[in-house]
């Protein structure tokens, strides 16, 4: 019988059975890369690498999960917060911000090719909309585990979802026409 | 209705749009990278216990005369008058069914939240 997430996770506790980590890290290594390369807008080196420190962070911080939410949603606010510390210090590095980027990106000119990419018209939306919509639309998280990811009110992963569903209706609507 | 079913048209198309990644090394790597395991001596642990246990028997026994205040401490239960000890047996009773009470009300509303 395959052990759930949970008893994976008492294994790594009580044994420290690495195997057992192997396991979760097996289950949850698409979602989370997946995750990544949509928040880092298709930066697969970057998303993988975010990634592992993810699932590293998590194993030398295992103890502290509590079981209070799913082992996926304590995954995914890790490996958001290593896309944050990630995205923080590339701002203070290289100086480009997400407003910047977001400026720079017209939908009327973006390459044709990629109009009808839903992907593409996802990557325009803000960082804040993005990944609610993300966690909540792609990966089938209800609003208040993404809130728990996010770190942010539930009312405010609210309506990032509805303004980022909106805003893509609108772009996908405008490549079409 | 026709925004739901638009919402949900999008989701359908958001999921599709997110293929299952293939591993391909990748926990490999991660597991690489852990830090080793701990050395634990836990098999040590149910001595060190059964040690400990009986180290404080033996004192115990030893500073209190022979375990004396054990028969002394009985006595003075058996001078208690019955109406008291039926007092006190209702008094835990109660106290341990209020707790109860009160664990199952928290764990219920745990859940229901």
């Amino acid at each position: 019988m395959e052990l759930t997430d949970v008893g994976l996770v008492a294994r790594v506790l009580v044994d420290d059975d690495q195997h057992a980590y192997g396991e979760l890290v097996r289950r949850h290594q698409s979602s989370v890369r997946g995750l990544l390369r949509q928040l880092t807008r298709g930066d697969v080196a970057l998303a993988d690498d975010l990634s592992q420190d993810a699932f590293i962070r998590a194993y030398k911080n295992i103890r502290s999960f509590r079981g209070e939410a799913k082992f996926s949603t304590w995954l995914y606010r890790i490996a958001y917060n290593c896309f944050r510390e990630d995205a923080r210090k590339r701002k203070e590095l290289v100086g480009i911000n997400e407003e910047q980027w977001q400026a720079e990106q017209d939908p009327q000119t973006v390459d044709p090719g990629l109009r009808h990419d839903l992907m593409h018209a996802l990557s325009l939306l803000p960082l804040h909309e993005r990944s609610a919509v993300l966690l909540c639309c792609q990966n089938g998280m209800s609003h208040d585990e993404a809130a728990r990811v996010l770190d942010i009110p539930l009312g405010t992963v609210k309506t990032n979802v509805l303004r980022g569903r909106e805003k893509l209706k609108k772009t996908l609507a405008a490549w079409g026409s | 209705m026709n925004g739901e079913m638009e919402q949900d048209w999008l989701d359908k198309k958001l999921q599709e749009a997110a293929p299952y990644i293939e591993d391909d090394g990748f926990t490999a790597r991660v597991l690489a990278q852990l830090p080793a395991p701990q050395v634990r001596f836990q098999f040590l642990r149910p001595f060190i216990l059964v040690a400990a246990s009986a180290f404080a028997s033996a004192l115990t026994y030893v500073l209190s005369d022979g375990g004396r205040f054990i028969i002394v401490e009985m006595f003075k239960i058996t001078t208690i008058p019955t109406v008291w000890v039926v007092a006190f047996a209702l008094a835990s009773g109660m106290l341990v069914m209020a707790g109860g009470i009160a664990a199952a009300m928290s764990k219920s509303s745990q859940i229901q939240s």
